[in-house]
């Protein structure tokens, strides 16, 4: 194929409005910060056999009930619940179902992601304020 | 009498003093109405005779005047610039740009050999090995009404420069020949799917279309590539677990 430059003034041209654009490349953003998670995740977790009883891992467990990082939980629990349903509408696309009305699916992909979400806030907001779980 | 403003992209790579481009405006008075491709041949006429752009058939099927007008892929010929969204404005300026990330040739003409390439290598023509009847090849209107969406592809080049698929990886086929390879994959007339099969089974074939529907979007003839992309993805993957070819 030939190695010529290509027009780039207008990248992404326009569709930018559409919902397609939109979704892959969230999917594409929330997928990497999973990846970069389960790094952190694995890092945190084998803290629990550094120090005698596992006192650098309740250390941390402890640092984690800050505000800011209960907070940064529920950015988490976004990069999933997104990652998770635009999952589902690509899965459903691959089957053969909803390619036409892929829009549609999306918006109902989102509001399942917003009532899901709606729930994790409300307990990290309920932490965050009284100090307490919600059961 | 109307006027409208056209904003042409203009480029001449090859023009040694100015190769880089830019924007110039004209000035188009009309009556009754307009499309874009006349627009074009007002500004040859009148102000720049150096102003290149593809077009053939005025009348939307031969798919040579794909153009970025107004922020969306359209066909000059087919866009009125009434319905344009800059046309209820009281000073309208309609942008008019070639297809983004293709190379370029000369200010609105787009180079399409690689498009024609992979279209090409896809084998778009009609294969029979079974001897031929002696009197015309029979079709079921139920078969014949799978191709309806298909074939109307006019070979634009709208999906396949607004692939992002495209853009990261050359070598992707695109959507357009890929709705051809599925034109001919639900042809119940065809013989040769065993053949193409390998050629668009793999990461540069369907595998590298992740449903971003842009191509659906781009679509100046409303057809759905990415219905077809899914299919031969569901066709390979029977073929190549339960070894149903034909």
């Amino acid at each position: 194929m030939s190695k010529k430059p290509r027009e780039t003034a207008n990248i992404g041209a326009g569709l930018w409005k559409a919902t397609g654009m939109w979704a892959w490349l969230l999917f594409r953003i929330s997928g990497l910060i999973l990846v970069f998670y389960l790094g952190a995740h694995i890092l945190v977790i084998s803290t629990a056999q550094w120090s005698e009883a596992g006192k650098t891992f309740n250390d941390l467990m402890k640092a984690f009930e800050h505000p800011v990082l209960v907070l940064l939980d529920l950015a988490l629990v976004v990069a999933v619940l997104y990652h998770a349903l635009n999952g589902v509408r690509v899965i459903l696309m691959d089957l053969g179902i909803g390619v036409r009305s892929h829009k549609l699916v999306y918006w109902i992909c989102m509001a399942v992601v917003v009532i899901v979400f709606a729930v994790f806030a409300y307990v990290a907001f309920t932490y965050i304020i009284t100090g307490k779980g919600v059961m | 009498m109307a006027e409208i403003t056209f904003r042409v992209k203009r480029q001449d790579p090859q023009d040694k003093k100015n190769p880089e481009a830019h924007w110039e405006d004209y000035k188009i008075t009309y009556e009754g109405n307009l499309t874009v491709l006349e627009g074009l041949f007002y500004i040859q006429e009148k102000y720049d005779g150096s102003l290149a752009f593809r077009y053939c058939c005025r009348a939307s099927v031969c798919g040579s005047c794909a153009m970025y007008i107004d922020g969306a892929y359209r066909l000059a010929c087919q866009t009125n610039v009434k319905h344009l969204d800059s046309a209820g404005s009281p000073d309208p300026v309609v942008t008019v740009a070639p297809m983004p990330h293709l190379p370029l040739v000369k200010d609105l003409v787009c180079d399409m050999t690689d498009f024609f390439a992979k279209y090409e290598y896809i084998m778009p023509w009609l294969i029979r090995k079974s001897p031929d009847p002696e009197k015309e090849l029979l079709q079921s209107p139920k078969d014949r009404k799978k191709l309806d969406m298909p074939i109307d592809c006019i070979l634009c080049g709208c999906c396949y420069s607004s692939c992002p698929s495209v853009w990261g990886e050359e070598n992707y086929l695109g959507p357009a020949a890929l709705l051809k390879a599925y034109r001919f994959e639900v042809d119940s007339r065809d013989e040769a799917r065993k053949d193409r099969l390998s050629r668009w089974d793999n990461e540069r074939g369907v595998y590298r279309c992740h449903t971003i529907m842009n191509c659906v979007e781009a679509c100046p003839k409303e057809l759905v590539p990415t219905e077809g992309i899914q299919w031969l993805k569901r066709a390979a993957i029977r073929r190549r677990l339960f070894g149903r070819l034909k």
